[in-house]
């Protein structure tokens, strides 16, 4: 189980890492697809065995709604916009030189987890806690609204592992209660983002302006 | 029986009014308000004639705490449920579903035994009410829903980092077992958890769960979500949403101290809560609208309640539960008025409005009074619960911080009294802008009484309800 665990939260982790280096918004989405996909595997993995059913079926659910549902919904949301909305001869070096950092930071955070943990699983703890930090840093660090919402998902992606690799899931109740909120953040960021698209005519983030003081 | 009662009349009001127009719309609303208070009263006079209540098989559960906090909720729903339906504005669509969902969502928050449904219940008062906050759909609303939205659900996923990592804890140390992320549990084992796992889960809590509470740096999204929404929904959100936010990390606190000496969770409350009073009186000083005046205020007493959960001892707890109350009324009855105010005058700017007392007699006034009393003049109740909170901090020997919060309450004292007398009294216009009612009065007339009697004649009970708060949440 440490292995097939520790390799499947590194290739997620690797994924985050592709994110932040990729520019073009359906390559980004690629990879957002992949990382979900691997995580829904991890649940299963872990799920069948360690003997937990509702675990593998929890995966199934977070494979429809990541890897299928939410894509669909980003997708619509960024239809029309450029692909590279970034400026031209941007590069990516500084931002993987901060999520490198960002991984050293998840370790040194988790340590008292990781010292107290006498799970199989236990070593890829740090490695989910990465990925959601740099989701955060994709999401706070995003140009567009796009960039925004598919910064939150990549974090959310990272709580999710850490939530299987820690605790084997939570109680059934939470596991839906969570799906259910991701699903309707996710359709109301859809709604908000049509509408700031129909006034702006634009997602980027600099042009919302109108509140600063 | 009450528990369900007080659950199910928001939840079947909103899925009732989706289909409902006009006068039977009005019905259903009016009754479903009035059906969550008498329960919200029940549950109330349960808890306080002794134990607690459960429904569900302890899935529901309310203490003192949550008797105290779903009171309030009900109480202020009642208010500002009320003003939603007589000033008609807010009639088109959406309005009443949302806003009886949201108010179901609070509710549930704080009545569930179980921390992880408390996280979803929690996350849905950020949902119900984004479409609440956009209700007026103009550019600067949409703006302010699009940062609620995205700065409180990241937020509230770090508090999701907090609970996995608690349950983490659990786990570890217990094996597998069926209730093991209900409250109750927790407390129970929380003496044998590693209490350097517990202290990690506890920041991730607090800066998550402090993020709807609106504690500075974690603030940033309230001051244009409270001003942008419908006054009646800013009631909700700035009067008891907030202190959803410090309600959830009550529950963990005492888990922490349990766990790992009450040092810690002290020192991280303290912080924020002089943070948070900092940041606001720095914009209070020369406040440019009203209703970002009264949300930046929000940052403030939030500020000085954390300031009493951080002091402790039996002073600070019972001084920042009652404050969360006397704020609630304040504040939501300022936000109904500024609601007023801003479709009289067209505006809300503070240079814009002119005459105020004259222009609009009751609710210039009222406006004028009450906020006199959320700025702590006695003999209203916010006064009161401000020197206990203020003499926790000395007695406990937090000289520093206690001093600081002191003058930070002087700097927003001037600041917000000046603006109120340039709104006041400044070039009275020529047009009277309100017909003088005395429906106009009631909600300023209760808000007013019930900051009377905890200002100046506490009710036989108060002082005990309060005890047991604060043994709920630990000195």
């Amino acid at each position: 189980m440490t292995a097939a665990t520790n390799l499947l939260a590194f290739f997620a982790l690797a994924a985050a890492l592709l994110l932040v280096w990729r520019r073009s918004w359906p390559g980004r989405l690629r990879v957002f697809v992949v990382q979900s996909a691997l995580l829904a595997i991890l649940a299963m993995t872990v799920g069948a065995l360690a003997g937990r059913p509702i675990l593998v079926v929890v995966g199934v659910v977070f494979l429809a709604l990541k890897a299928w549902i939410i894509p669909r919904a980003l997708q619509r949301m960024a239809a029309g916009t450029p692909v590279r909305p970034g400026a031209p001869g941007q590069s990516s070096g500084l931002a993987l030189l901060a999520a490198g950092t960002l991984i050293v930071a998840a370790y040194a955070v988790m340590l008292p987890v990781t010292a107290s943990a006498t799970l199989p699983t236990a070593g890829a703890i740090p490695l989910a806690f990465a990925m959601a930090l740099i989701g955060l840093f994709v999401c706070v660090t995003g140009r567009d609204v796009l960039g925004h919402v598919l910064g939150f998902l990549v974090f959310e992606n990272g709580i999710f592992g850490l939530a299987v690799l820690a605790t084997y899931g939570l109680p059934g109740l939470v596991e839906a209660g969570v799906f259910l909120d991701v699903l309707v953040i996710v359709l109301l960021m859809e709604g908000v983002v049509m509408e700031i698209r129909r006034e702006h005519d634009s997602l980027a983030v600099d042009r919302l302006g109108e509140l600063r003081e | 029986m009450s528990l369900l009662v007080l659950l199910l009349a928001p939840l079947v009001a909103a899925a009732l009014l989706t289909r409902m127009a006009g006068a039977l719309r009005h019905l259903v609303h009016v009754a479903a308000l009035a059906v969550l208070l008498g329960a919200g009263a029940v549950l109330a006079l349960k808890v306080a004639s002794g134990g607690t209540v459960t429904a569900l098989d302890g899935l529901l559960r309310a203490d003192a705490l949550s008797a105290w906090m779903a009171g309030l909720i009900a109480l202020v729903a009642a208010l500002a449920g009320i003003e939603a339906a007589a000033s008609g504005a807010e009639a088109p669509g959406r309005f009443f579903p949302l806003f009886h969902l949201f108010i179901f969502t609070m509710l549930l928050a704080v009545t569930t035994d179980d921390l992880g449904l408390m996280w979803v219940a929690i996350e849905g008062t950020t949902l119900a009410s984004v479409f609440l906050v956009n209700h007026h759909r103009t550019r600067a609303s949409l703006e302010a829903a699009y940062k609620y939205l995205l700065i409180c659900s990241v937020g509230i996923a770090l508090a999701f980092i907090g609970t996995v990592l608690v349950y983490f804890a659990d786990l570890q140390q217990f094996g597998a077992e069926a209730h093991a992320l209900r409250w109750t549990t927790l407390l129970r084992w929380a003496p044998q958890l590693p209490p350097r796992v517990v202290e990690l889960a506890f920041v991730f809590l607090l800066v998550g769960y402090g993020t709807k509470a609106g504690l500075a740096p974690m603030h940033t999204w309230l001051p244009d979500a409270h001003s942008e929404a419908p006054a009646p929904v800013s009631a909700l959100m700035s009067g008891v949403l907030l202190s959803v936010g410090v309600y959830a990390v009550l529950r963990f606190k005492p888990v922490v101290d349990l766990a790992a000496g009450p040092g810690f969770s002290r020192r991280l409350l303290v912080t924020l809560g002089v943070a948070s009073m900092t940041v606001a009186a720095a914009f209070l000083w020369t406040p440019t609208h009203v209703k970002r005046m009264l949300a930046y205020s929000s940052v403030e007493h939030l500020g000085l309640v954390a300031l009493g959960l951080g002091f402790g001892g039996v002073w600070g707890t019972a001084g920042a539960v009652l404050h969360v109350a006397n704020h609630a009324v304040a504040k939501a009855t300022l936000f109904l008025l500024s609601g007023r105010i801003r479709d009289a005058y067209g505006s809300a700017d503070i240079a814009l409005v002119r005459g105020l007392v004259a222009a609009m007699p009751v609710t210039g006034r009222g406006f004028a009074v009450v906020l006199l009393a959320l700025l702590g003049l006695p003999p209203f109740g916010l006064f009161i619960s401000e020197v206990m909170i203020l003499g926790a901090g000395f007695q406990e020997g937090w000289w520093g911080a206690t001093g600081l919060a002191l003058i930070l309450l002087v700097v927003a004292f001037g600041g917000m009294l000046r603006a109120l007398h340039r709104m006041a009294h400044d070039a009275a216009p020529a047009t009277r802008r309100e017909d003088v009612s005395w429906q106009a009065a009631v909600p300023v007339v209760i808000a007013l009484g019930l900051l009377l009697v905890t200002g100046l004649a506490w009710p036989p009970g108060l002082a005990a309800a309060l005890a047991r708060i604060s043994a709920v949440v630990g000195g």
